[in-house]
């Protein structure tokens, strides 16, 4: 009878500690996922936009996001470099937005040897192991900026393009759909093409240069946030605002300025922060095993000072709420 | 191989059954009440939350309201609005909100008249079609609040904003005064602060929409306007104030509202049902494991018990299916229970007995063929009838013609007397027949040696009694009582009615038996060679098998005097004779 009593006890104190341990949850665990994000550049509202996007991902989906990019958008080499860095890391994908188009094809070959499942963003790489594409169509928004340029011209005149790195596969994508639309009014002449290489300074002087070369340049359009920044800036210096018509890309604040100064008539707005959000969710499902469509595609929007306002385009101009 | 009928199963069974559903029942009640507490309490501390936020909201408002009349205050009471004083209380306001972006003053046809801090315009502004200036313009003596947007008017960064605005009187200059559009920015710093710490569970918020929807707050605000995530404002703007359960995107969610007035922007507080209840959820576990635990503990406990009670009772089925089989001889160990204890004592005193009367029965059997064996024998004693027949012979001889033939004659109805068709019990008329017979033929052989007297009363006569019990004793008082003799020697047979018993009774005045003979003939085997080879006690144990131990022999005896033999029987009537 007392063994039996010995055993109760021990049988009751067994089923007390088995509840316990069914009471305790799971305490919050560290990242699931290390994911690295290489972009072109580490400075500009474009880029850092696409970054707290990525981030805001990054927070939702528990990841750990590393953020590499070289500080300049020509920095063809140190972009490769930065590259095999994060391989040699091993995260658990990588989302790369490609400075140039072919340059970082190998390496990209390199990254999904390995094993890590690769996704493209803001500007396509020479690879066929890219799992999918999250962007802006370039082509198409070249061709709205040309469509737009052309009316504020009316269908006639001499422009000018600032586009950012030529080896870019976004820049030359923007540029022939520009391209193909002007193509079809023969009294619109694209009288130079040029590369910022997403350098402000570059761009101004390159637009100073334009203005005393063609003294009846109707219009500019600059193919990136920087180049636009460029342009805007010397074309208000020089008084000719309003007269030379500037499409701009994306939408630092300066640009908006410009845009209600009547400097630049028109914004093509990308969504560099759904660019990056949508990079990492892809990312996250893709190493989960979800399958993600080949492209996607983010989105444009021309916005000018009519429909600056429209409370819509507000939350697109500007993101963030501080 | 569970036997589903025996104790143990059936008493496992009840036992567990009543217990596992006593033990479901009240971990489903207190489920259900511990749940239904749980979630009850979950709503009200959200709705609370949500109406704590909201209180503070409105003070919040209430506050900012105050500020603008102050500032109102401030500059109609002002000589001009380019008085120094003026702007430095502006000023100083400015310096101690935080969440002021700017204060600026419109004419009516949206031309600035100041603002603080003084930053250019920007061009472009649009400011006539802005809604807090169309909201000043249309209602002149209302405080409205605008929904959030872009501030583009100066020349600083493009910031989000809520815009109070309302129509003021200012003076210019000297004069008369002038109604302008008073406008005060203001961020989300402190909603934001106010919001930020709420939350439901894991993942639940709240959130603020001003009257049309837009999101003034949100922990995703950046998500929504990038149009990332959604939220499902089309049925929260019907409401001012309450809850409902929200069933979009396949997850439960309560949403709670509360309207802030007056500006009626609303709070809305986003609870996910499956948080609410998480409570629920560990509280369930937490029962299935003590409902798995109770069961097993409960199986384990009723095997044990139902094992103790049925062991014993199994224990003795088993004996008594082996005593069944015919083996009397296992005793039954007796162990714990006291009812079963008790039953196997019975059972084993019981058992005793049977194993005695079995015994007995055998003894008896074999007592009784062993005599009914030597009645046979008696019946057709070859020695006597040899002995008889030379007696004959020898009478024969001498020519005493006479003599033989009675001595034929009473060995003839001997015989036949000691067959009596088979029968066993006869009446002492004819037993006392057969003894007569007997008594003449070994007259007549002993030569005249003895006299012999038959005495019975009328009574006796009819009585039964069993045969061949006077002969053998009678055989034995002349063996052993006259023969040895020197004078005449004397036999006696007597029958009489005596205390409701018959008895029968043989004297002889004989040379008597010694005391320990005398003691000796009922338990000792005494066989003589020359006699019937009926001994004495096999009439004793004849008369007792057959009547009882009330009955039988009784012998006195005296040494040179002669032995007297009692017989006891019970009166049986003749009632064979009778039918």
């Amino acid at each position: 009878m007392k063994r039996m009593n010995l055993f109760l006890v021990a049988i009751l104190s067994l089923s007390f500690s088995l509840s316990s341990c069914s009471i305790q949850t799971g305490v919050m665990s560290d990242n699931r996922f290390v994911i690295d994000l290489i972009v072109k550049m580490n400075q500009g509202d474009y880029w850092n936009t696409l970054r707290s996007g990525a981030e805001a991902a990054a927070k939702e989906f528990n990841v750990k996001l590393q953020f590499l990019a070289p500080n300049y958008e020509d920095d063809i080499s140190g972009q490769i470099e930065l590259v095999n860095q994060s391989i040699q890391n091993r995260p658990d994908a990588v989302i790369l937005a490609a400075s140039d188009y072919m340059g970082l094809a190998q390496v990209t070959d390199r990254i999904a040897y390995h094993n890590i499942p690769i996704i493209s963003i803001d500007s396509e790489v020479g690879s066929a192991r890219v799992k999918t594409y999250v962007g802006t169509n370039n082509y198409e928004a070249g061709q709205l900026a040309a469509k737009r340029m052309i009316g504020l011209i009316h269908k006639s005149g001499q422009i000018a393009v600032m586009n950012f790195v030529q080896a870019a596969k976004n820049a030359s994508q923007r540029e022939e759909g520009f391209q193909d639309y002007v193509a079809r009014f023969p009294n619109v002449r694209v009288v130079d093409i040029q590369y910022s290489q997403s350098n402000q300074r570059n761009a101004e002087e390159i637009t100073r240069r334009w203005l005393a070369q063609y003294p009846s340049l109707d219009g500019i359009v600059a193919l990136n946030a920087e180049s636009s920044i460029g342009v805007g800036r010397e074309i208000q210096r020089s008084g000719k605002g309003g007269k030379v018509k500037v499409i701009a890309f994306d939408s630092p604040p300066e640009t908006m300025g410009l845009l209600q100064d009547g400097v630049v008539q028109a914004l093509i707005l990308q969504n560099p922060f759904n660019n990056g959000y949508l990079a990492v969710k892809n990312a996250v499902d893709i190493i989960e095993g979800r399958n993600v469509p080949e492209r996607m595609d983010t989105g444009i929007k021309l916005i000018d000072l009519d429909n600056m306002l429209w409370p819509e385009n507000q939350k697109l101009l500007i993101p963030f709420v501080k | 191989m569970v036997n589903t009928k025996s104790i143990q199963f059936i008493i496992a069974k009840t036992f567990i059954f009543i217990t596992v559903a006593a033990v479901c029942i009240v971990s489903i009640m207190l489920y259900n009440k511990f749940s239904n507490t749980a979630e009850k309490n979950a709503d009200l501390n959200i709705q609370q939350v949500v109406e704590q936020v909201n209180y503070n909201l409105e003070i919040y408002v209430k506050n900012m309201t105050s500020i603008f009349d102050v500032v109102q205050d401030l500059i109609r009471k002002s000589s001009s609005v380019t008085n120094p004083i003026l702007i430095e209380q502006l000023k100083s306001i400015m310096k101690t909100r935080e969440d002021l972006i700017s204060i600026a003053l419109f004419t009516k046809q949206g031309k600035l008249v100041f603002n603080t801090p003084e930053l250019p315009m920007r061009s472009n502004t649009q400011l006539e079609r802005q809604s807090w200036f169309e909201a000043a313009m249309e209602r002149p003596d209302q405080l409205s609040f605008s929904s959030p947007h872009i501030q583009n008017l100066f020349k600083t960064t493009y910031k989000w904003a809520v815009s109070i605005s309302k129509q003021a009187s200012y003076r210019a200059g000297a004069g008369q005064p002038d109604q302008g559009v008073l406008v005060i920015d203001m961020n989300f710093k402190t909603i934001n602060e106010l919001s930020k710490q709420v939350s439901f569970g894991k993942r639940g918020y709240i959130y603020i929409i001003d009257s049309i929807g837009n999101i003034v707050y949100h922990p995703q605000q950046q998500l929504i306007y990038a149009g990332l995530k959604y939220e499902n404002l089309e049925r929260v703007l019907t409401y001012a104030y309450g809850s409902f359960q929200d069933n979009t995107n396949d997850e439960s969610k309560l949403i709670t509202i509360k309207t802030v007035n007056p500006i009626g922007w609303k709070v809305v507080g986003v609870a996910y049902r499956d948080e609410i209840v998480t409570a629920k959820s560990e509280l369930n576990t937490f029962i299935l494991w003590f409902l798995v635990i109770i069961i097993l503990f409960v199986l384990l406990v009723s095997i044990i018990v139902s094992a103790r009670i049925s062991q014993p009772i199994q224990n003795l089925a088993k004996l008594a299916k082996s005593i069944g089989k015919g083996d009397f001889t296992v005793p039954i160990t007796t162990i714990g229970i006291y009812e079963v204890d008790q039953l196997s004592n019975r059972f084993n005193m019981m058992l005793r007995q049977i194993r005695q009367l079995m015994d007995q029965i055998i003894v008896e059997q074999e007592a009784k063929r062993k005599s009914e064996l030597d009645v046979l024998q008696a019946q057709i004693n070859p020695h006597f009838l040899y002995n008889t027949l030379n007696s004959v012979i020898r009478l024969a001889e001498r020519g005493e013609t006479r003599e033989a033939v009675t001595a034929i004659t009473s060995l003839s109805r001997f015989f036949r007397i000691s067959l009596s068709k088979g029968k066993n019990i006869i009446t002492v008329k004819e037993e006392i027949e057969h003894v007569r017979h007997y008594l003449i033929i070994q007259t007549i052989r002993y030569k005249r040696k003895f006299r012999y007297t038959i005495d019975i009363q009328d009574e006796a006569l009819d009585c039964m009694t069993m045969k061949l019990i006077l002969q053998p004793i009678v055989e034995n008082a002349i063996v052993h009582g006259i023969e040895m003799m020197q004078e005449e020697g004397m036999i006696t047979i007597t029958a009489a009615i005596v205390e409701d018993k018959l008895m029968l009774q043989v004297t002889d005045n004989g040379l008597g038996m010694p005391p320990q003979i005398l003691k000796s003939l009922l338990t000792k085997q005494v066989r003589s060679e020359r006699g019937s080879g009926v001994g004495v006690k096999n009439v004793h144990d004849r008369i007792q098998l057959c009547y009882g131990q009330g009955y039988g022999l009784e012998f006195e005896s005296e040494l040179e005097e002669g032995t007297t033999v009692i017989i006891w029987l019970p009166i049986v009537r003749n009632e064979r004779e009778d039918e």
